[in-house]
């Protein structure tokens, strides 16, 4: 996973959210059809796309699916 | 085309119908490419299927069964959700699930207005994790305190299922408690270990034992899962999350679930079909001959005589065991009956068939000749193509496709649970001889000008009588299992047959039957009602190995004798079509029942909106008795 972009296209295939770039700075509870649930799932696929620990304190307090891909994927 | 090349397919075609929001209307796909998916794909196509609107789903597909679970328990138990309803899909059911709010489950259960009851599942599982026992341990703790918080545990879900019979709830799944080295490790004397797993794995016992008290409740041990590698928990989603058992534990609860599903929703596999060349034995019969194949010595043939021996096993609980191969017949019938290191043998098949047809053509011809469904098969193979082509020709046969390794074939013909029944009845275990006997009978059958010779040659005794406590079980397998001749298709578990043979205004009848080529067993059941002056046939079933032979008929007709002779004055009776059992539409009216069209509004609604035809006989004129059959009633201590 190497973008943003590659962050949306898992979400939909993964999740099957279907979310687009826009919605990635959007509070979790205006990203359409997301359930806190889904973060589980999503941090487990994150690790294995990646092959880095994502820290799940700092995951669960994540504002935005933004954020989280930041967590995954560190600038 | 090698596996990976199928499999590539498989999940490629269910991410595109993702990806093009198709998963809903192209959702009877999903079932077959499910199984071409590797397991460790299974999540996330489980995740993308629960996203669906099971209603639109259904306004797509209306045929397409649907189990309801009621899913609560201990922690968090969202990531269950995807889990089942991939094992579901896989089985050919849609979820419908109900999840439970977070730790509510002694609530739910005790409750009988809860939403749980209110949901009124098929099946009800309460999922339980080692922190319903951890979380109340003291600081420190020992053994000892383990124990006591045990005891009280498993007195506890023994109040639930009692609670949960109490409400008419169906079945309940629990589940055992992984004991984790976590946990274990805590103590630091070896003694000490050794006396908390004596206490855990006791308590799990005692659990387990539930089962046998209470007919409802089925207990899933979950330590064989774990024994095949899979991690209990994952400690940070345990920690922070609350979801105290791995997605990995969850996947294999969820496949034991799904084998539970597809027998509360009566679609358990009757027949098992196996190629034999490379499934059964290594090595080709027409090429390497009786000398040449691999069946027990060597390092493949070794694992082939253990898969063998696993088939035997399934063959001697009632699974029909059927060879199907591309060979001559005559080598196959030599090495079934003289290779010395057979483990399977003739008899323990229903039939042999080695011929050059395709064969999906020879499974239809099996499935009419037994008179099963082909949904009832299991077909197995290591031929890809042979699988590809049976899953294209008859998508309704479940296929498992073996790989080259002969070790992994137990495994793989197991996986699903197919066969899953909740216990076994004498039935089960002569099942294979009864449906010999039954092709035997088609022999004979070819042997007659007129079916009426046959008939009477077959000299055929029926006894119909109520239904005895060693009944009960064979009786409520008969629901779940009847899908042509079953009237109105209402399951029962044993309890529920239990509860209405004990009933004073219900009759629960057994239909046994013989002939001269053997015992044909219990065959069928009609249950029977009585309100004031009227009495209700709610329904009549008869397994498909007895169709038309005037047993039917000889039955319904004694019952209304019954009826008649106790009081009552006109006898009503449903016709609830399903996929299966259009051929019992004419049924009542065949036998003097005339389809009521005046009833009261309320009822007419009630009864369009089951789907169900109901019939009304005046018990004027009832038929006699066909010459070809010998019946023998007992109603005896019976008042309705």
């Amino acid at each position: 996973m190497n973008s943003a972009e590659d962050f949306v296209v898992l979400i939909r295939d993964e999740i099957g959210l279907p979310v687009t770039r826009a919605d990635l700075e959007l509070g979790f509870d205006q990203v359409p059809g997301w359930d806190s649930l889904h973060m589980l799932r999503l941090v487990t696929v994150l690790e294995r796309e990646t092959g880095r620990t994502i820290s799940f304190p700092d995951v669960l307090q994540a504002q935005s699916l933004g954020s989280l891909y930041r967590l995954a994927v560190p600038a | 085309m090698t596996d990976t090349e199928l499999a590539t397919t498989a999940q490629d075609t269910l991410g595109r119908l993702n990806r093009e929001g198709r998963l809903t209307a192209e959702y009877h796909l999903v079932q077959g490419l499910l199984h071409e998916v590797p397991d460790e794909l299974l999540p996330r196509f489980g995740q993308l299927l629960a996203r669906l609107d099971v209603d639109e789903v259904l306004a797509h597909h209306p045929a397409q069964p649907v189990v309801r679970i009621a899913i609560t328990g201990h922690g968090t138990l969202a990531a269950l959700v995807p889990a089942l309803t991939a094992e579901l899909a896989r089985h050919g059911l849609l979820l419908r699930p109900q999840l439970a709010d977070f730790d509510s489950y002694v609530f739910d259960l005790t409750d009988p207005d809860s939403e749980l009851y209110r949901f009124a599942p098929d099946l009800a599982l309460c999922l339980l994790d080692p922190f319903v026992v951890l979380d109340e341990l003291p600081v420190p703790w020992s053994p000892a305190d383990a124990e006591r918080v045990l005891a009280a545990k498993v007195a506890l879900v023994d109040r639930l299922a009692t609670s949960f019979e109490q409400a008419g709830g169906k079945t309940l799944v629990v589940n055992t408690l992984p004991l984790l080295r976590e946990t274990t490790a805590q103590l630091v004397a070896d003694r000490s270990r050794a006396q908390l797993a004596a206490v855990w794995h006791e308590a799990a016992a005692r659990l387990l034992r539930l089962g046998e008290r209470h007919p409802g409740l089925l207990v899933v041990d979950l330590d064989p899962i774990l024994a095949d590698g899979v991690p209990a928990r994952d400690p940070r989603m345990s920690v922070y999350a609350k979801a105290h058992l791995s997605p990995q534990l969850l996947a294999g609860y969820a496949r034991e679930v799904g084998a539970v599903a597809r027998e509360v929703a009566g679609r358990t596999r009757k027949c098992l079909l196996l190629d034999l060349d490379g499934t059964l034995w290594g090595g080709i019969l027409g090429d390497d001959g009786a000398e040449g194949i691999e069946v027990a010595d060597g390092y493949r043939g070794e694992a082939f005589h253990r898969f063998q021996q696993v088939v035997k096993q399934l063959g001697s609980q009632g699974v029909l065991l059927a060879a199907v191969s591309k060979n001559d017949l005559e080598p196959v019938r030599q090495v079934l009956r003289e290779h010395p290191d057979m483990v399977l043998r003739e008899e323990d098949f229903v039939r042999v068939i080695a011929n050059w047809q395709p064969k999906h053509d020879n499974i239809k011809a099996l499935a009419q000749a037994l008179n099963l469904g082909t949904d009832s098969f299991v077909f197995v193979d290591d031929s890809p193509y042979e699988c590809g082509l049976v899953r294209r020709e008859l998508p309704e046969v479940a296929v498992v496709q073996l790989g080259q390794d002969p070790a992994q074939h137990v495994g793989a013909v197991l996986r699903d649970g197919w066969f899953a029944v909740r216990e076994l009845t004498g039935e089960d275990r002569g099942r294979t001889v009864k449906y010999r006997e039954e092709l035997a009978r088609q022999d004979f059958l070819t042997s007659f000008s007129s079916i009426e010779d046959y008939l009477r040659e077959l000299r055929i005794e029926v006894r119909l009588g109520t239904v005895t406590a060693e009944q009960i079980a064979r009786v409520s397998q008969l629901t779940l299992r009847t899908n042509q001749f079953n009237l109105t298709t209402t399951r029962l578990q044993a309890a529920d047959v239990s509860r209405l043979a004990g009933s004073p205004d219900h009759l629960v009848l057994a239909i046994q039957a013989a002939d001269r080529f053997g015992d044909n067993g219990l065959v069928g059941a009609v249950f029977y009602r009585r309100e004031g002056d009227t009495g209700y046939l709610d329904n009549f079933l008869l397994s498909c190995r007895v169709f038309s032979r005037g047993i039917e008929g000889a039955c319904l007709a004694a019952v209304l004798r019954h009826a008649r002779d106790s009081g009552v004055r006109a006898v009503e009776a449903g016709y609830r079509p399903t996929a299966k059992n259009a051929k019992v539409k004419a049924f009542y009216p065949r036998n003097g029942f005339v389809e009521i069209a005046d009833r009261d509004a309320d009822a007419a609604v009630a009864a369009e909106r089951d789907g169900v035809t109901v019939f009304r006989h005046e018990l004027t004129e009832i038929a006699e008795t066909p010459a070809n059959l010998r019946l023998t009633e007992n109603f005896e201590g019976m008042r309705p």
